[in-house]
């Protein structure tokens, strides 16, 4: 009756913070973990038998014996995929992204991590389930097609699916035309969606995410005289009963990436917990005399957070605040040519076709993992309440629950994939080798 | 596959063995034949049915004599091109799969999208600012994605606005239509012949959505503010206008005002619906207040009748006045022989009858004030001989009831030369217009007393005095 069909497809966002996989059919995905790799390089490491002996260790490491891309000339590396691998501290682990910009730069790492999501966190074989993938709503075709080929290449899926990231959270708020706010770690994406399909000459984007909010906290802290010690650089000692202290270890061959990778954990925890948006622009004399909130560190101090508390989602709003922050001004340049969030979104409707311009003004859906920061729903409809013209009615919407808001793309594939109706709508293995992989381009609109 | 399936239960609410059971109830929840469904809702109608699981079918299995299992088989898809295979859920009954297409394929549908050949096109598709190419990518686009404009504006290469795409559309498909139709008389009853898109239309209807939603909320609040202060202008003009008015004196001749009215006419800016302004009503001093006040709701209209002006007249003029007052006036005026409405409303005979209905209710008014203080005066009378046993005038009492008449009469001019405090406030609390009456009961009292010096009795008017003094 509601139109579904399970075929036990599989549903993987591949974000540019976390990536999520599961089964689709379900209504949160399986298996969460960071975006990012640890690799160490083998090639300090020149010894032939230390290949057999990476080959033979199963426990949380994952091999990449060939690289697909023989271009590169790295040599070998090993990637440390998920959580748990990445916990732990390696000596000369590096951590690396690869995606840059929303753009993927290092496939390796992209195949990694899908084998450890389909290996070690669902525990299924690609060649029995249809993949559905989601990626950016600005995707080049180059990417799509390079995907393809990975992903009937390697893994030899029977069938696979790129949808774009705008189309999915529309869905996944039961809506065919919405304008999709997209607030994630590396990047904010403002994208118009009409009738299903993305408008993609109206897409606007800024790099400005929960990353880059993290890391403007990082700064301001520092600048305070705070340092957050990474969660590998100490450690806790109960001397007596109830009280700790806290012995400081030293790892001289740890890299720069690790140790700014585990900070940056930290203060992502502080972020959540303790920012707010404010509900007027940010201004320093309004917040200088506002109650400080504590929180304790994971190395036992307590520290104080003040105006930071708003300031630093106020960056989303007002990008040239970056200025303010002592150590940010490497990024001035970057945010004084990027627009706050309201001025994102009034340009980005601007750009499409007059006749839908006021449905989308009434239904602007929030996704994302920043979007979930509290009373930012009510900032931005109040923002954009001021700038809309008068004939529109702005609207503005969240599921309430910020699992939801998280995931929401995952979701919306979630329910894309085991509709009845999409069946006939999957790229085959079998068009995939009669027409190549540019067919994805007709497929998968 | 629904939750019924999983379950194992039936399709359909009621099952065959309880039809009977359910019929008597179908039938009186049917909605009376003649009028539709949903004007029988408007007025409280039906209350909504669910298809509804009856508790006892939930409660025990249906007694099924058939085998039900599930298994994970491959199915084909009609709607796909390609022969891909992938696997679901089938409910296998006896051991034998369903037959038959994907449940779903029947939802594959799409826009039938004409399709030309290339002599076709340069017979009757050609177009100076449309390229073969171009032409050919559009009608591509627009069967990929099922005539959505939006968004085949969006992906179309060159940038073209959805009007031009619309219009290069509808053109082609039209003319297309035409040629291959035997003789034009059978197409011109298709949508495509007989409504063509009009692109200047379309054009125009965007632009000035375009201006009506690019109005920011602060363009809104500025207008706003504008046409605030214009009504305060207005206003504040209106309000001088009627203060300059009522400043005029009453006893202003017609002239002025007339020519005050000629300003007022100019002013405004409309002479001709200004021309039927009311010329003055002069109004009497007594009742200035009211006119001017009717006067002033009159000016609100630009044009009316005099009858309706005399009427609000004598509304205002007459509201001080009971029912059964304004019953005797019209009374008086019948029996005077005047109508009670003037058959000729003219300025001056209006003026006239306004001026005659007033008189005769200020003598209403007097002849009821003077009924009332006979009344008064001679209760008070009674009351005084109760009073005071010890009085002089005792032995006079039997005269004194003979003389009860005259001395009120007296008495009524006595009180207002009186000391007796309790008269004495009696007497000022008429009101002045009462000074009429009073001064008609003076005369008369004199005209009486000059009667009575010349009466024979001496001791009466010694007596009388005493009387008077008592009273007085």
């Amino acid at each position: 009756m509601y139109g579904g069909d399970e075929v036990s497809a599989i549903v993987i966002d591949l974000g540019s913070h976390t990536c999520k996989a599961g089964y689709a059919g379900e209504d949160a995905p399986k298996a969460v973990f960071p975006s990012v790799v640890g690799s160490i390089d083998q090639m300090e490491v020149d010894d032939p038998t230390n290949v057999e002996k990476n080959s033979g260790s199963a426990l949380d490491s994952k091999n990449n014996v060939k690289p697909l891309d023989s271009d590169k000339a790295k040599g070998k590396r090993k990637l440390y995929v998920g959580s748990q691998a990445l916990g732990y501290r390696r000596d000369h682990m590096e951590v690396l992204s690869p995606l840059k910009d929303g753009v993927v730069v290092d496939w390796d790492m992209v195949d990694s991590i899908w084998d450890h999501a389909f290996r070690e966190c669902l525990l299924i074989d690609p060649k029995e389930h249809p993949m559905l993938l989601a990626e950016s709503s600005s995707n080049t075709p180059q990417q799509r097609e390079r995907t393809a080929e990975l992903m009937f290449e390697k893994y030899k899926v029977p069938a696979l699916f790129l949808a774009k990231n705008a189309v999915l959270t529309s869905f996944a708020s039961g809506r065919a035309t919405s304008l999709v706010v997209d607030s994630g770690g590396g990047s904010t994406t403002v994208a118009p969606v009409h009738d299903g399909y993305v408008l993609q000459k109206a897409v606007a984007s800024s790099p400005i995410g929960g990353e880059f909010l993290s890391d403007c906290l990082m700064k301001s802290l520092e600048s305070k005289g705070i340092t957050i010690k990474p969660r590998y650089s100490f450690k806790r000692k109960e001397i007596r009963p109830g009280e700790f202290q806290t012995v400081d270890l030293d790892f001289p061959n740890t890299t720069e990436s690790y140790k700014l990778y585990s900070q940056r954990a930290i203060v992502s925890d502080i972020k959540e917990c303790v920012c707010r948006a404010p509900d007027t622009p940010y201004d320093e004399s309004a917040y200088s005399n506002i109650p400080m909130t504590p929180y304790e560190l994971p190395d036992g101090q307590t520290i104080e957070i003040g105006a930071d508390r708003f300031k630093t989602p106020d960056v989303l709003f007002n990008p040239s605040l970056v200025q303010t922050i002592p150590g940010m001004e490497s990024f001035a340049e970057v945010a004084s040519s990027v627009r706050g969030l309201p001025q994102m979104v009034i340009e980005s409707i601007n750009k499409c076709d007059v006749d839908i311009r006021r449905e989308l003004f009434s239904s602007i859906l929030l996704a994302g993992g920043t979007a979930s920061m509290q009373q930012l729903k009510e900032r931005l409809e109040k923002d954009l309440l001021e700038e809309s013209p008068q004939a529109a009615r702005v609207k503005v919407l969240a599921s309430g629950n910020a699992t939801e808001r998280r995931f929401s793309v995952w979701i919306g594939g979630s329910i894309l994939a085991s509709l009845g109706s999409f069946q006939q709508m999957w790229f085959s293995k079998s068009e995939y080798e009669e027409h190549g992989a540019s067919y994805i381009q007709r497929k998968c609109p | 596959m629904d939750a019924k399936d999983i379950l194992g239960l039936p399709k359909t609410p009621f099952s065959l063995t309880q039809e009977k059971k359910s019929r008597p109830q179908k039938d009186s929840q049917r909605k009376p034949d003649g009028i539709s469904r949903e004007v029988y809702a408007l007025t409280g109608g039906l209350a909504p049915l669910m298809p509804s699981l009856d508790i006892s079918q939930l409660k025990r299995p249906p007694p099924s004599d058939e085998k039900i299992t599930w298994q994970w088989l491959p199915f084909t898809n009609s709607a796909r091109k390609d022969n891909l295979q992938l696997y679901h859920w089938v409910r296998i009954v006896n051991g034998v799969p369903p037959t038959g297409d994907y449940s779903f394929a029947k939802y594959n549908k799409s826009v039938g999208i004409v399709k030309y050949t290339d002599e076709e096109y340069e017979k009757y598709l050609t177009d100076p600012m449309w390229t073969k190419e171009e032409t050919d990518q559009l009608f591509d686009l627009c069967e990929r994605f099922d005539l959505r404009f939006v968004v085949i504006a969006d992906r179309f290469p060159s940038s073209r606005t959805v009007e031009e795409l619309k219009n290069r559309y509808y053109s082609v498909s039209r003319d297309i239509l035409v040629a291959r139709a035997p003789s034009s008389g059978d197409v011109s009853g298709h949508p495509l012949v007989k409504d063509p898109y009009n692109f200047s239309q379309e054009i125009e209807r965007k632009r000035a959505l375009s201006m009506v939603l690019s109005q920011t909320k602060q363009q809104e609040r500025k207008d706003a503010e504008v046409l605030a202060e214009a009504k305060k202008i207005t206003e504040s003009r209106m309000a001088a206008r009627a203060a300059e008015e009522s400043e005029l004196p009453v006893t202003s001749n017609v002239g002025p005002e007339n020519t005050e009215k000629a300003n007022v006419p100019d002013e405004t800016a409309s002479p001709s619906s200004n021309a039927q302004l009311p010329s003055a009503i002069i109004a009497p001093p007594t009742l200035m207040a009211d006119t001017a006040a009717t006067m002033a709701s009159l000016r609100m209209l630009r044009v009316y009748l005099r009858t309706y002006a005399l009427e609000q007249m004598v509304q205002a003029a007459s509201s001080t006045a009971g029912l059964r007052t304004i019953k005797r006036v019209e009374q008086t005026l019948q029996d005077l022989g005047v109508n009670l409405k003037p058959r000729v409303p003219t300025k001056a005979v209006c003026a006239e009858h306004l001026e005659l209905r007033k008189e005769i209710l200020t003598l209403l008014n007097l002849q009821k004030q003077l009924q009332y203080k006979e009344a008064e005066g001679s209760s008070y009378r009674e009351n005084s001989y109760a009073e005071t046993p010890s009085t002089p005038k005792r032995p006079h009492r039997v005269g004194d009831l003979d003389r009860t008449f005259i001395p009120d009469s007296i008495s009524f001019g006595g009180n207002i030369l009186g000391d007796n405090g309790h008269l004495v406030m009696a007497s000022h609390s008429l009101p002045t217009c009462f000074l009429f009456s009073i001064s008609i009961s003076i005369s008369i009292s004199i005209s009486i007393s000059i009667l009575w010096m010349s009466w024979p009795p001496s001791s009466v008017p010694i007596n009388c005095l005493s009387n008077w003094d008592f009273r007085g």
